[in-house]
């Protein structure tokens, strides 16, 4: 039994390994070339060539980071935050991404002011900020593998003291812990939805209604969170708690 | 100013100092003024006392005047002055008197004074000269009064310098004279001097006065100005001219019926000049020239007044150093403070008040400068000197300050300075971007787009192998334990492999020749493999047995009989092995063989 898994997670990587390592050639030449292109200052071409990579099916940190230089080079403050936040998602602890998401977001026109979050919420999100889902979830791995080892010491071979049990109960605890803010971190960055505001003039409604008055004149590259949505528009909701309705087309999902 | 007007300038004055009380402390401050407006005239002539008593209060007192018997004394007024400069209050108070004199001589006018707070303050003394009629004027004023024929002027103009070798920067005053015996109709144009090569400062009009020239009664209107030379040599004082219009000269006019010809005649406009000056300008002395003179002459004074004496380490304390004296207050630069190790300094601010007190240009000016103390102790701002050239005495002086001491105390949490070899920074750089940070050469570990970790197959495989692995071991040890626990478990588990390798054995005996063996064999298999199976000894099984007991197991009849028959066939075989052919042995091992599979399949209650 236990042959025939190990075959089976072979032959899984196998099956993805090739697959990877030829888009990465050909996706790392154009990359090269897009970045000649940025030197150049030909930021428009250079968008396009990173687009092209993209557009393969593959992603990386560098990639969205590079993609929003251009963005942010080119003037487009809207679409330079939103690729800078992909690029944060994949890639929570580069200060580079850290230092430029910050940088463009200071040049916004309009700044919301600041609101007290959540407390526990806040103290949540610093907390897993710097990681990346895929760490969270591989140290959740880690903590059940070993907990799994700790259960095979005690049930499997019969080893019955009480440094095992010991063992086995911290970590379960950090079990608990890592799958927890895993979750969260999954609910927080992949099941919330977020958007940038990309269009120049962005009247937020107070309705999902060509008629409904403007609650607040957004900006490019504000965020904004997606609460719901209708064929054309999206509920939004600010970093201040501020809501509204706007047009799908003046912003872009993250 | 009437009464009532400087009655409400006390009282503005008295809210001030309410408003501010700590200024009553620099009430002691009262000086008393006195000048003359010339220190020479005639007996029919009159001279014109002033009396200027100023200070910092609310109440300035009137100066008590002494007895001057040698005149009689007529009030002229009083005026009053209040000016606020940088927060400070000073007022000022004059008085003016007309002195007309009884007799020729030469009298001293002091004891003028003012009592305040119980003490008295003592007005300077001025002199007065009073000669006898016509004496006043000397014979070089007769000489210019006169034409050539020897007639005297209508009118003419003089300029007088008070001095004609000056040091470079001495104050030398000029005075513009103009005399006019005859009436002239509106105000003189006055053309001023021209002063190539010095700074000038009008000094003012004095008032008109009259004055008796060969038998003559001219009016006289001066005109002083303080110059001082910015260069040394040969200086000339240009002219200065009066035009003015004065009534036609015409002898036909004088019929005493035509008393209005004068008012009515026409005017004539006539122009009279001062003569030039020449002034020679002396170049200051080298020898015993202070290093720190900068060039100011006349005499001065300075002091030092901070505006506290206990601070504490790295506060201000301001420090207020007044030079104060006659000479060309603008010129005087600022007192040389050099580079102090206990302090810091800066300069705060300067001003400067300019007095032309006796027809001498003179005044203050105040230099504050800032002094932080860098360390606790008794700090001393050491004595600032000051010098000047004195041209009185024609001689350099130095008037210098007090040193100052400070008591600069520990402020709490104060750590001094480490001791390093190493300055301050040049340059501060603050932690502010300017730009985005440039972009990545590696494009990193690509990933197909929106992957989840979570559901790959590798995360789930790493994931489900140590369940599976608990779940096999568990169940292998649990096993086990039943295994070493259960003898009957164990007997019957290991039944099946024991009846195999017997079956083989037998299968190995499987031959006619061997028949004998081959039939034990397989009642030994059979026989041990049921009372394993049972638990029970297999010795003495027979047949009826064996049925009675699966029969009690509920076992299958087929299975039953077979087995009957098996062990029916062996006993023949031992008893009669001559009997048995090839076949039989063949039919049994394959009956032997799938009785013990259909007793494994069953399952015994």
């Amino acid at each position: 039994l236990l042959r025939r898994l190990n075959c089976i997670i072979i032959a899984a990587f196998f099956a993805f390994a090739p697959r990877l390592s030829v888009a990465t050639t050909s996706a790392g030449e154009q990359f090269a070339q897009a970045n000649k292109l940025y030197e150049a200052k030909e930021f428009d071409k250079a968008i396009q060539a990173y687009q092209s990579v993209l557009s393969q099916g593959v992603e990386s940190s560098s990639l969205y980071y590079n993609l929003g230089n251009a963005y942010f080079k080119k003037g487009d403050l809207g679409y330079a935050i939103l690729y800078y936040l992909k690029a944060k998602r994949l890639d929570p602890s580069d200060d580079d991404i850290a230092h430029n998401l910050a940088f463009a977001k200071q040049f916004s026109r309009v700044q919301m002011e600041g609101v007290e979050l959540n407390p526990i919420s806040s103290f949540l999100v610093s907390l897993v900020d710097p990681y990346r889902l895929e760490t969270l979830a591989w140290i959740s791995s880690g903590c059940f593998i070993l907990l799994f080892l700790f259960l095979i010491a005690r049930f499997g071979l019969g080893i019955r003291t009480a440094g095992v049990r010991l063992a086995a109960v911290v970590t379960l605890v950090l079990l608990v812990v890592s799958v927890g803010l895993t979750t969260f971190k999954y609910r927080h960055d992949y099941l919330t939805r977020r958007a940038v505001i990309i269009a120049e003039e962005a009247p937020v409604l107070t309705g999902p209604t060509e008629q409904s008055d403007v609650e607040l004149q957004g900006a490019p590259g504000l965020i904004v969170e997606i609460l719901a949505e209708t064929p054309e528009y999206y509920n939004v909701l600010f970093e201040n708690k501020r809501r509204g309705w706007i047009k799908r087309d003046l912003v872009a999902e993250v | 100013m009437s009464t009532r007007n400087v009655t409400s300038g006390l009282i503005i004055l008295a809210a001030l100092f309410m408003i501010t009380p700590a200024n009553a402390k620099a009430a002691d401050d009262v000086t008393v003024e006195v000048s003359l407006d010339r220190d020479t005239i005639g007996l029919d002539e009159h001279a014109m006392l002033q009396v200027v008593v100023s200070g910092t209060m609310q109440n300035l007192p009137d100066p008590i005047m002494p007895s001057l018997p040698m005149f009689e004394v007529y009030s002229q007024g009083r005026s009053s002055n209040i000016s606020i400069v940088n927060g400070q209050v000073s007022a000022s108070l004059t008085f003016n008197y007309m002195l007309l004199p009884q007799k020729a001589g030469t009298y001293p006018i002091d004891q003028i004074a003012v009592v305040y707070n119980n003490k008295r303050f003592k007005g300077n003394s001025v002199e007065l000269t009073v000669l006898s009629s016509g004496a006043a004027v000397s014979p070089d004023l007769e000489e210019q009064a006169a034409d050539e024929s020897g007639k005297s002027k209508d009118y003419f103009m003089e300029a007088v310098a008070d001095k004609k070798n000056p040091y470079v920067n001495e104050q030398v005053t000029l005075t513009m004279k103009f005399y006019t015996a005859v009436q002239y109709y509106g105000s003189p144009e006055l053309t001023e001097p021209t002063t190539t090569g010095f700074w000038t400062e009008v000094l003012g009009n004095n008032a008109p006065y009259t004055q008796m020239i060969n038998n003559r009664r001219y009016k006289v209107i001066e005109r002083k100005y303080a110059l001082f030379p910015t260069q040394t040599g040969e200086l000339t004082i240009g002219r200065g001219t009066i035009r003015f219009t004065v009534a036609r000269r015409d002898r036909r006019s004088r019929d005493p019926f035509n008393i209005f010809g004068d008012f009515f005649g026409q005017g004539m406009e006539v122009t009279v000049s001062s003569l030039p000056v020449q002034i020679n300008v002396k170049p200051l002395p080298t020898q015993g020239r202070p290093a720190d003179f900068t060039g100011t002459i006349g005499k001065f004074g300075i002091s030092a007044t901070p505006d506290k004496r206990e601070v504490e380490v790295n506060q201000p304390v301001s420090v207020t150093f007044k030079i104060t004296g006659s000479g060309n207050i603008k010129s005087v630069a600022e007192p040389v403070l050099g580079e102090l190790d206990d302090f810091r300094i800066y300069q705060a601010s300067s001003s400067e008040n300019m007095s032309k007190l006796n027809d001498q240009l003179g005044g203050s000016k105040i230099f504050e400068e800032v002094f932080i103390p860098k360390r606790p102790g008794t700090l001393e701002i050491p004595a600032i000197s000051f010098s000047y050239f004195d041209p009185t005495v024609g001689k350099y002086t130095t008037a210098s300050t007090r040193a100052i001491k400070l008591n600069v105390i520990k402020p709490e949490g104060y750590a001094g300075q480490p001791d390093l070899p190493y300055s301050a920074p040049d340059l501060t750089i603050g932690s502010q971007a300017r730009d985005i940070r440039y972009i990545k050469d590696d494009i990193g570990s690509l990933a197909p787009v929106g992957r989840l970790l979570l559901l790959t197959p590798i995360y789930l495989a790493v994931n489900g192998l140590p369940v599976l692995v608990l779940a096999g071991l568990v169940l292998i040890r649990l096993r086990r334990e039943k295994l070493a626990g259960d003898i009957g478990y164990a007997r019957s588990h290991r039944a099946a492999k024991i009846a195999k390798k017997r079956l083989a054995k037998a299968k190995s005996l499987a031959t006619v020749n061997q028949a004998g063996s081959f039939y034990a064999e397989i009642y030994t298999a059979l026989t041990s493999y049921i009372a394993d199976k049972l638990n029970i000894s297999p010795h003495g099984l027979t047949s009826e047995r064996i049925t009675e007991l699966l029969k009690a197991k509920s076992a299958e009849g087929t299975v039953i009989r077979n087995v009957v028959d098996l062990i029916q066939k062996c006993d023949f075989a031992r008893f009669a092995p001559a009997s048995i052919t090839q076949e039989d042995i063949t039919e049994s091992l394959a009956k032997a063989e799938q009785t013990i599979v259909q007793i494994e399949g069953t399952k015994f209650a």
